[in-house]
């Protein structure tokens, strides 16, 4: 039988809906990674909390949600700010001392971050699934054949307009060149007047506030508890190592890809084995690739 | 007769003081405690050989004492066998996740390494938690109670003086480590991996058999460890906190030394003990001791990166030049 002839409406609805969610799931990711990418673009230190900042994000949008009835896009306006100001606080508390300390250091740093406030959560508001359900999470858009949820388009909507902004801040303004100058070479950068530790505390501060406008954008659609990061920032690792440590570019095209391994996976095989796919995709990058699909082959054998 | 070094004195203490602790008390909780301090040194005693003397920081070594685990519980829930067989099962098949691991991450350095094991132990986490036919998937594993030694079956006192030899051994692993031709060798290949390869050592097949060691080691105290809690669930036992904790002990005590992992395991295993006990009626405080291990962390490689060794080292330096 030709293969052209059994590709019905049907099946076309079915391609253009997997190719729709993997488009929107993927503009989530990549807010969430574009912000582990910056920090170890500039300041050379894998942030293995990023996934807590996530969760705190989920956690205030909850709160905002259920004790002030709150709409989470509401709250985003007030996260950016609170978390470009936690991220400061945590560059000055924890990260700051280690930046110039050998990869071990920093690694354990990050992780002793991570665990503290994975608990405290814990500690503070209990292990419970917490759900919020604004309007907008029970609104289904229907174009063509394909459906889909009011709040997963919003979010991946403001994602998208976040990360271009720090795309254009990065390109066009005088301090984004000058973080970029600090990724190239932090000595040249110092040698030519550059305050790398006012860099390194920008770099964290904008980091944390995207991953923390992720956590709020997030919140519709997933549940909030003290370990929800994990799950994403694991993701984050698979799309930033992808797209090349450092690189924003690619961490796009990661965030696309992961999405796509998912979404396809969970169609072919069930939802219950997708992560396994993007686990072992990440695998077979860092034994293949190890600097990322477009980065310099031998990246990480150097300085990183 | 040679003078032992103050390392070698505190280890002949600790452990002395472990052999003497059925002697003295036959409480199950105090029995139980020492038990748990052994266990968790002889774990990270096992992570140190790969992430303190080989230099490979590994933050996935919850994959191998997971197989390790599921091998002695499936061997005896399912297969009506001894859990030692499953125990060499599992430590077999330990030895080979460990070289693949350690082939395929051979070229990566620093955090690429971290992530690249932690990759690793969340796809046997998965496959553990969703194979239902065969792992029981999520529900987890109950291992049954069969009393003897060859099912492994034990009083408390029995379970202290097994953990115990398996400790001493893991603490003799290491000595040879720090003395031995082969410890050198490890120690070059940590401090500087090029320099090492040009005077000739073999670094990638180093690593690889320094990662499979650490991996046999971790996955027998696995077995041990479902025998004696006698509960086996992919959730916990390849858990990513679980692989922290082995780096957290011997980072406390003192990474790539033979007592730090044991130093650390006294610490943090009494201090868990003792706040779960205080706080066990209050519901949320049971991650109360992981938040101060958090902090602890974070200011151990901040301000003594070499751990209470290092610390103990450098005060004990500085009263010999008081003295001198």
């Amino acid at each position: 039988m030709d293969p052209a002839a059994r590709l019905g409406p049907a099946q076309i609805d079915v391609v253009a809906q997997l190719a729709v969610s993997t488009v929107l799931l993927g503009g989530i990711y990549a807010l969430i990674a574009v912000g582990l990418t910056l920090i170890f673009g500039v300041m050379r230190v894998v942030n293995f909390a990023h996934g807590e900042f996530l969760m705190l994000g989920m956690y205030l949008a909850f709160f905002a949600f259920t004790l002030q009835s709150l709409d989470p896009y509401f709250v985003l306006v007030v996260a950016i700010p609170l978390f470009f100001g936690v991220g400061l606080v945590v560059y000055l508390l924890v990260m700051k001392g280690v930046i110039d300390a050998s990869h071990n250091v920093q690694i354990f740093t990050t992780v002793g971050l991570s665990t503290a406030l994975q608990n405290l959560a814990l500690v503070l508001w209990t292990g419970d699934f917490r759900v919020i359900r604004p309007w907008h999470s029970s609104v289904v858009l229907r174009i063509g054949g394909t459906a889909f949820n009011l709040s997963q388009v919003v979010a991946f909507a403001v994602a998208v307009a976040l990360t271009v902004g720090l795309f254009a801040f990065m390109k066009w303004t005088h301090t984004g060149r000058v973080m970029r100058a600090t990724a190239q070479d932090r000595d040249a950068a110092t040698l030519m007047g550059v305050d790398t530790d006012r860099v390194y505390r920008l770099t964290f501060a904008i980091g944390i506030a995207c991953v923390g406008a992720a956590g709020v954008l997030v919140s519709p659609l997933y549940a909030a508890y003290p370990q929800a990061g994990l799950q994403f920032v694991l993701l984050a690792y698979v799309v930033v190592v992808l797209g090349g440590l450092g690189d924003m570019v690619g961490a796009m095209v990661g965030s696309l890809i992961v999405a796509t391994v998912e979404i396809a996976g969970s169609y072919m095989f069930g939802t219950a084995w997708k992560e396994v796919f993007y686990f072992l995709l990440f695998i077979a990058v860092l034994v293949f690739r190890p600097a990322g699909l477009f980065g310099q082959r031998g990246a990480e054998t150097l300085g990183v | 007769m040679t003078r032992l070094p103050p390392g070698r004195w505190a280890a002949v203490v600790l452990f002395g003081a472990a052999a003497l602790t059925p002697l003295v008390v036959r409480d199950s909780f105090i029995l139980d405690s020492v038990i748990l301090i052994l266990l968790w040194g002889a774990l990270s005693a096992g992570w140190n050989i790969a992430g303190g003397y080989a230099g490979q920081v590994s933050l996935g070594h919850a994959a191998f004492f997971g197989l390790g685990a599921y091998a002695a519980a499936l061997m005896s829930a399912r297969y009506q066998q001894s859990p030692w067989l499953g125990l060499l099962v599992g430590v077999a098949l330990s030895m080979c996740a460990g070289a693949l691991i350690g082939y395929l991450s051979n070229r990566l350095r620093g955090p690429y390494f971290a992530l690249s094991t932690i990759a690793f132990a969340e796809v046997l986490r998965i496959v553990a938690s969703r194979w239902r036919g065969f792992t029981a998937g999520s529900e987890g594993v109950p291992v049954p109670y069969r009393p003897g030694f060859w099912t492994l079956g034990l009083s408390h006192v029995a379970w202290l003086y097994l953990i115990l030899a398996v400790a001493l051994g893991c603490y003799a692993l290491q000595v040879y480590l720090e003395r031995s031709r082969v410890g050198y060798q490890l120690a070059g290949v940590r401090e500087d991996e090029d320099a090492a390869e040009a005077l000739g050592i073999a670094t990638r097949r180093l690593k690889i058999k320094a990662i499979m060691v650490s991996a046999a080691v971790t996955s027998l105290c696995g077995s041990l460890w479902a025998q004696y809690v006698g509960f086996v669930d992919p959730a916990h036992v390849f858990s990513i906190d679980l692989s922290i904790r082995f780096a957290l002990n011997s980072i406390i005590g003192g990474i790539g030394t033979a007592l730090g992992p044991f130093l650390g395991s006294v610490l943090i295993t009494s201090l868990e003990t003792y706040l779960r006990a205080t706080f066990s009626g209050i519901p949320g405080f049971s991650g109360t001791y992981l938040i101060i291990y958090g902090v602890v962390l974070i200011l151990i490689v901040r301000f003594a990166p070499e751990g209470l060794t290092g610390i103990a080292a450098r005060w004990r330096l500085r009263r010999a030049r008081a003295h001198a």
